[in-house]
This record gives C-alpha cells, structure tokens and sequence, in this order.
C-alpha cells in the first residue's frame, strides 16, 4: 500500500496541530482503508474479521469505535502480516521475561518509513530540530548484539538517529560512572543534552544512585524522556509527581517527558503534555472501552485503552485492545498548546488467576524486585 | 519416617489455629491422638450440622454462592441421607461391620475454594483422623471457613484432636511423611499434583484416590429447547447461569461445550434463544465478572479463529459463545471465565463419539431416562461420571468422578460366624 491520499493528509501536518474532531474524521478515513488493506492482504486478518466481525460488514464502519480489533497479545501467538516474506526488512520483538512469549511485528520498507517520519515529527515537537548530546542510562552491551531484540535495545536504538555523540552512563554492572558523566557533560556545556532510559533504571541506576552517593548535578537545560511503565515504581510507591521531584533535586533536571508506545505500534508514540497526561498526535488515537461489556467508555471513566494507529501497513495491527487500563482526561486544551485527546495509564489490568484444578501447588507469584 | 527431619519440617497450621499465622512442626502435626472413632456417630454429624448453621448464618460467606452451597450440603438433612444411606450398606452386608479407614491424607484443589470441606466432612463422618492441605493461594472465602472451623473446634475436642488444616508449598518432604502417615490418600487438584505427588510412597497397607483435570458439558434436545415455555427456558438459563459462573467456569464440572442434539435447520432459532435467555439471565443477576475475564475471553476466541471455522459475537456481555460448524473441529480446551462453544450434531450417539476418559459431568435438558441410561452405556469405560439435570453441575455428591467416596473412607472387615462350609 504506498501512502495514499489520506495518509498524505496527516503527514502534512504538524502532529498536535489537527482538532479531534477533524483527526478522528482522517483517521477514521485512513483505519477503513487499512482495515480493507488487511483483510485482502492477510489470510489469517480475513478469517478473524469473517468468524468475529461478521464479515465484509465489518470493513464499513462510520465511527472509529465501530472498527474491528485485535487483541494485542495475539501477535504473541500467531504470525500476522499482510506483505510477502520477502518484503519484510526487519522485525521487531517485544519484551518478554524468559520463558514468555514475545510478540512479533513484521515492517517492510513503508511501514517502517512511515515510522520513522512520524517519530521524527514527534520528537522534533518536544526536542527541536536540532540533535543534541544524547545520554543513555544503560550501559552500552545493551545493544552493542544488533541481533538482541529487548525492549531495552530497540528503545535505545530508536531513540539513537535523533541526538549525537552518544554516551552510555552506566557500567556492565549498571554502576553509574558519575566521572565520566561529569566529563561528558563538561565537554557537551551549553548544549542541552537529552537524557533517555527506562524509567525503573533511571529511578533505581541514577536517582537513587545520585541520592546514595550525596551527588548533585545542575542540567536545567536538559530534557529526560523516559518510558517503560510504572509497574516497578508503583510497588515502591514511588508516584509520578515524587519521580519527577527526586530527578530535579538530585540531577537538576527540570524537563522530564514520559512516554508510552509499544513495539506493536511504533512510531505513533504517547508524549506527556505540559499537564502531565500522554497526548495523542494526529498519527493515532485511543478509545477506552468497559473491561466488562468492551463498551466505549466517556472521557472520565477508566477502561481498557484501544490504540489506532494510521501506520501498520505490513502487518494488520492498526486497530489493537491492549491490557492497559486508562482514562481520557481531556481534549484540545488551549492550556497544553497542543490539540488532540490526552490520557492518563492507571497501570496493567490485574490478572483473575482463572485458577484451574491443576494449581494446587503452584508456586508463589515472585515478590517485585 | 525419618523423625529428625520431620521435626525440623514446617507447616502453617490453620485449623485449628492459634494464631493469624501459627507455625507447625510436621512432627507435631502428626502427633494427634489415636482415639478409635465409629462411622456415622451422632457427634459427627452434629458437628457438620452446627457448621452447616455457622457458614448459612455467616454474613460474608452467605454472599458466596459456593460457601451457599456447601452450608446447605452440610445440614442435618442431607447428613441423615447419608446416615441412612450408611446404614442399607450395612443392612445390604450383614457379613462386613465398617471401620474408618484410618488416617486420611487430603490434597484439596486451588480452583474451588469450598471442595476441602467435601472431601474432609465424608472422611471426617467416615470416623476418621485427617490431614488437610489447602492451596496457598488462600482467599477470604477459604479463610472464613478454616476460621469457623476452627471456631468450632473450640467448643468440639473430638474435632480439634483429630483433625489439622494446614498449608506448605510445595514441598516432597513433607508431602512423604504426610503421605506415609496415612492410610489412605486423596489427591483433588487435576493432572499436575496428581502426576507430582502420586509417586511418593504410600505405606503398603495404603489406598489411594486420585482426581485428574476433567472436562465437562452439556447435551440439550433442540426440539424440546424450542418447545419449552419461556418460564421453563428462564429456569434453564438461571440453571446454566450457575452452572457456568461459579467458580469463573473452572470447576471440574463446570461446562464448556453445549451439544445441541437434533435438527440442523433449527439450530439457529435455538441458539439465539439460548444467548438471549442468558443474557437476560445476566442482567437480572445485576452479574459482572472479573474484569480481566472479557480480555482472556478474546485472547481464547481470536486464538481458535485462527484456525477453526467458528462464529462469534463480541456484543454479548459477560460470556462469549462460539459457534462451531464442524465436529472436527472440536478441542477440548478449557477458557473458563464465560466462554462456551455451542455444537450441533444430528442424535445422541453423536455425543458418546467425543467421549474420552476425563469427561466427567454432562448436564442435559431434554431427554428420557431411558435416553440417558443409553448413552451412559455407549460412553462405558470412555467417559463420563454424571449425567445430571442443567443447573446441578456444581452440586457435590458422594458418588464423584465415578468413584462412591464413602466406600473409600471406609475399611470392610468380615465377621462370620459360621463356618460357609457346613
């Protein structure tokens, strides 16, 4: 599918700059378009859509709630594309602990591009045009086999091609080599380095580092993005606002942006706004829908997110109900600057143990570390 | 036994308790006293009686159906029926006078919070000493009751002395010296622990009953579905409402398939009252499940879709009924959580085709006794515990899995007089 009419209307513009209610209309345009992409394209996508959706109904749809969806966790389980073998160019790997399964999103060159051209949009919006020093709170193995496929890896290597001179802030046994940092940002003065980790390792490698070691840095021209969910951070009732507090206190850094995506949909990404809520762009959009009923939800009321995304066109992952519990909080506020919905994660929608017969003796869920 | 590592192996005693969370030498455990107990004795079923009060006259157990159900099984009535049922098998073998079994080691299942409390209290009547281990995934229902056990322990000293309610994990020492203890052993908690622990010893004197993962279903006439009066489809969908969301569908007999018996034609017209009944029957109940229930759900069916020809409709609320087109399609996979695949086929005989060794309950609407005899026949030694009426899947009986455990709890000793020689 080379980017049509419709696309074209969205990377036209600026990603904050559209309504919703003129967004929704494009992006409802451009999902029925993939929609039908996908459905003549991949085999196992038309079966679903015939067997769930009720068949070639489900291709016309007026209101973007109305499109079909899959959910998230199938791309763990089956082989999703809608391109030849031949075209995909890369394919990229979720997280996973040992053990789990890991979803699996094939890109081909458009797909892939299109990614990188609405990431760059985003990331100019917050960063400027100008690439600036780039610091990792990683250490560099992290990515040093191109093959490894972490969530740790791919963010660092999506992040690399928009800042210079990369420096990697922790050592192999995740110490933070505060000489070197000095040094690096000795050498880079005065030009306002961004910062970028996950935001458990940039809490648990730097924060508390820094606290530990009584260090204290003065960046206020640097910007922290961090991303990764708060999984690990609320089981140390560590909340956002005390996150952002302990960084500026102990780094100096006064610009912290958040972010959540995920590999299934990379480059639609979520920026926090100026409000602290994760702002859509116009390359994407969520609905909040009853865990129970899967009912559209109001702004206001938290439900599982829906992500819709204009990009997927090698694998039909478009239209996703992902396991995250939100809530929108808003909507084209003049106080953000910026327009679109904007959202909040409550955190990942908490497991019944469907407790079959056989888990008698099954062993303790782990402690979080 | 080797007494020195006993003594350093420990267990959370919970019934009965001294504390919140009272530590235990298996030693100690295994300690309890020796008194000779008969079967069916008028304290025992006493006792069961005033607990059955206890849990019915709870506040918070009274609002879980399974608590419910349980208290309602333990009362007088029902203990007299078995009293009774005792004393034909005593009256049907005046040669054999019934002792307890002995010592009895029970392994209760994670999946039904109340099944502990079945298997101890037909021990337990039986007359003899047990050993309970309860998953270690305790939630409040499970609490509640150990708490009223133990309760009633205090004012019962034949029930405190012979019996222990306790947790460990996993754990193949304390598993043996339990297992050697007893006399006999029951292991509920489906294929996994009964592969993990039926292979530690046994005193050679020693019997055992083991419980695998089971599956089961339903079977309903079309024809009769689609004669039946709106009250009676009403009472069938409160039925199958029980049925299917107690326990999260993860019961033993909890059922998974409906097997739709008799014309192709009028399938859909019984399928869409189906569906519309329980919903109905969903909203009167006001029911709404986990909330992560709707998404495994999805995960299940997008999953099958992928590779089995099937219909669904994700506007249902709070279940998902699949339909399936083909027999061959068929796997008897276990989603739990409101999920069920409705299947068509042309007769009965059609059932007994899908029958395999761990099907247990079979719950049906429709059909004569004679029907159902026949088809209990036709499955044999392939499958199938119980046939019973929609809405009683859940209901424990004596008689599980095929097997009488009262029977099991007891030991048959033969007494003859006279010679059979003369």
């Amino acid at each position: 599918m080379s980017a049509g009419p419709t696309i074209e209307k969205l990377l036209a513009a600026s990603p904050y700059s559209l309504p919703q209610t003129e967004k929704r209309q494009i992006l409802t345009e451009r999902t029925r378009e993939l929609t039908r992409h996908h459905y003549e394209r991949c085999d196992v996508y038309r079966n679903l859509l015939d067997r769930i959706f009720g068949g070639s109904k489900a291709l016309q749809f007026d209101a973007l709630e109305d499109a079909p969806f899959l959910p998230v966790s199938l791309f763990k389980t089956q082989d999703l594309r809608s391109v030849d073998p031949a075209a995909v160019v890369k394919t990229l790997t979720s997280s996973g602990t040992t053990g789990q399964a890991v979803s699996r999103i094939h890109l081909d060159a458009g797909t892939a591009h299109l990614q990188t051209r609405t990431l760059v949009k985003i990331m100019q919006h917050f960063l400027g045009v100008e690439r600036r020093p780039m610091v990792f709170l990683d250490h560099s193995n992290v990515v040093r086999d191109r093959r490894s496929s972490s969530a740790r890896a791919a963010g660092i290597l999506g992040m690399l091609p928009f800042g210079r001179q990369p420096f990697y802030a922790l050592r192999e046994d995740m110490s933070l080599d505060v000489e070197g940092l000095q040094e690096y940002l000795e050498k880079t003065r005065g030009q306002s380095p961004i910062f970028f980790g996950f935001t458990y390792i940039v809490w648990q490698y730097f924060v508390e580092e820094l606290e530990g070691l009584g260090k204290r840095l003065s960046l206020p021209d640097a910007v922290l993005l961090h991303s990764g969910g708060w999984k690990k951070l609320e089981a140390l009732k560590v909340s956002p606002a005390e996150f952002r507090a302990r960084l500026s206190a102990a780094a100096g850094i006064e610009t912290v942006i958040n972010f959540y995506g995920m590999v299934e949909q990379v480059g639609s990404v979520y920026f926090e706004n100026p409000l602290h809520f994760l702002q859509a762009s116009i390359y994407s959009d969520i609905i909040v829908r009853d865990t129970n009923t899967l009912e559209p939800l109001p702004p206001g009321r938290a439900g599982l997110i829906q992500v819709v995304s204009a990009l997927p066109e090698s694998y039909p992952g478009h239209s996703l109900l992902t396991e995250d519990v939100g809530v929108v909080e808003g909507c084209d506020n003049p106080a953000t600057g910026m327009n679109g919905q904007y959202f909040r994660i409550l955190g990942r929608l908490a497991k019944a143990d469907l407790r079959g017969c056989s888990d008698t003796f099954q062993k303790p869920l782990p402690r979080p570390a | 036994m080797k007494v020195t590592t006993d003594n350093q192996l420990q267990v959370h005693l919970l019934a009965p308790s001294a504390g919140v969370r009272s530590v235990q030498s298996v030693q100690s455990v295994l300690s309890m006293s020796e008194a000779p107990a008969e079967p069916f004795s008028a304290n025992r079923r006493q006792t069961l009686g005033r607990l059955s009060r206890m849990i019915l006259q709870d506040a918070e157990l009274r609002a879980d159906a399974g608590s419910v159900a349980l208290g309602y099984w333990l009362r007088t009535a029902n203990i007299e029926r078995l009293a009774q049922a005792f004393e034909r098998r005593q009256e049907a073998e005046p040669d054999v006078v019934f002792v307890p079994a002995g010592r009895v080691f029970h392994v209760a299942p994670g999946n039904v919070d109340t099944m502990f409390v079945y298997s101890w209290a037909l021990s337990y009547l039986c007359g003899n000493r047990n050993i309970v281990r309860v998953s270690g995934q305790q939630n409040e229902v499970l609490l509640r009751l150990l708490h009223l056990l133990s309760r009633q322990m205090q004012e019962d000293p034949e029930l405190a002395e012979g019996n222990r309610f306790l947790t460990y994990e996993h754990n193949q020492s304390i598993s043996e010296a339990f297992s050697q203890w007893s006399t006999h052993r029951v292991l509920w908690g489906g294929d996994e622990t009964v592969s993990l622990l039926r292979t530690l010893p046994l005193s050679p004197h020693a019997s055992e009953r083991t419980f695998g993962s089971k599956f089961s279903y339903s079977v309903i006439s079309i024809a009769a579905y689609l004669a039946a009066s709106t009250e009676t489809a009403d009472k069938l969908a409160a039925g199958f409402f029980n049925d299917i969301f107690w326990f999260d569908q993860m019961a033993c007999s909890s059922p998974h398939l409906l097997m739709w018996v008799g014309s192709a034609e009028q399938t859909d017209t019984a399928l869409d009252r189906f569906d519309q009944a329980l919903a109905k029957e969903i909203g009167r109940r006001n029911y709404r499940g986990a909330p992560s229930n709707a998404i495994h759900r999805l995960n299940f069916v997008f999953n099958l879709a992928c590779e089995a020809d099937l219909s669904a409709d994700l506007d249902q609320k709070e279940f998902l009924a699949v339909r399936l087109s083909d027999a061959a399609a068929l796997r008897k996979d276990i989603c739990g959580g409101g999920l069920f695949t409705h299947l068509q086929v042309d007769e009965l005989s059609k059932v007994a085709a899908i029958g395999e060794e761990r099907d247990q309950t079979i719950t049906h609407f429709g059909f004569s006794l004679a029907e159902l005899r026949e088809l209990a026949q036709k499955m044999g030694a392939r499958g199938v515990d119980r046939l019973v009426p929609v809405g009683e899947a859940l209901a424990f009986e004596a008689n599980w899995d095929g097997y009488d455990l009262i029977g099991d709890f007891l030991r048959r000793v033969t007494v003859r007089l006279k010679s059979r020689a003369w």
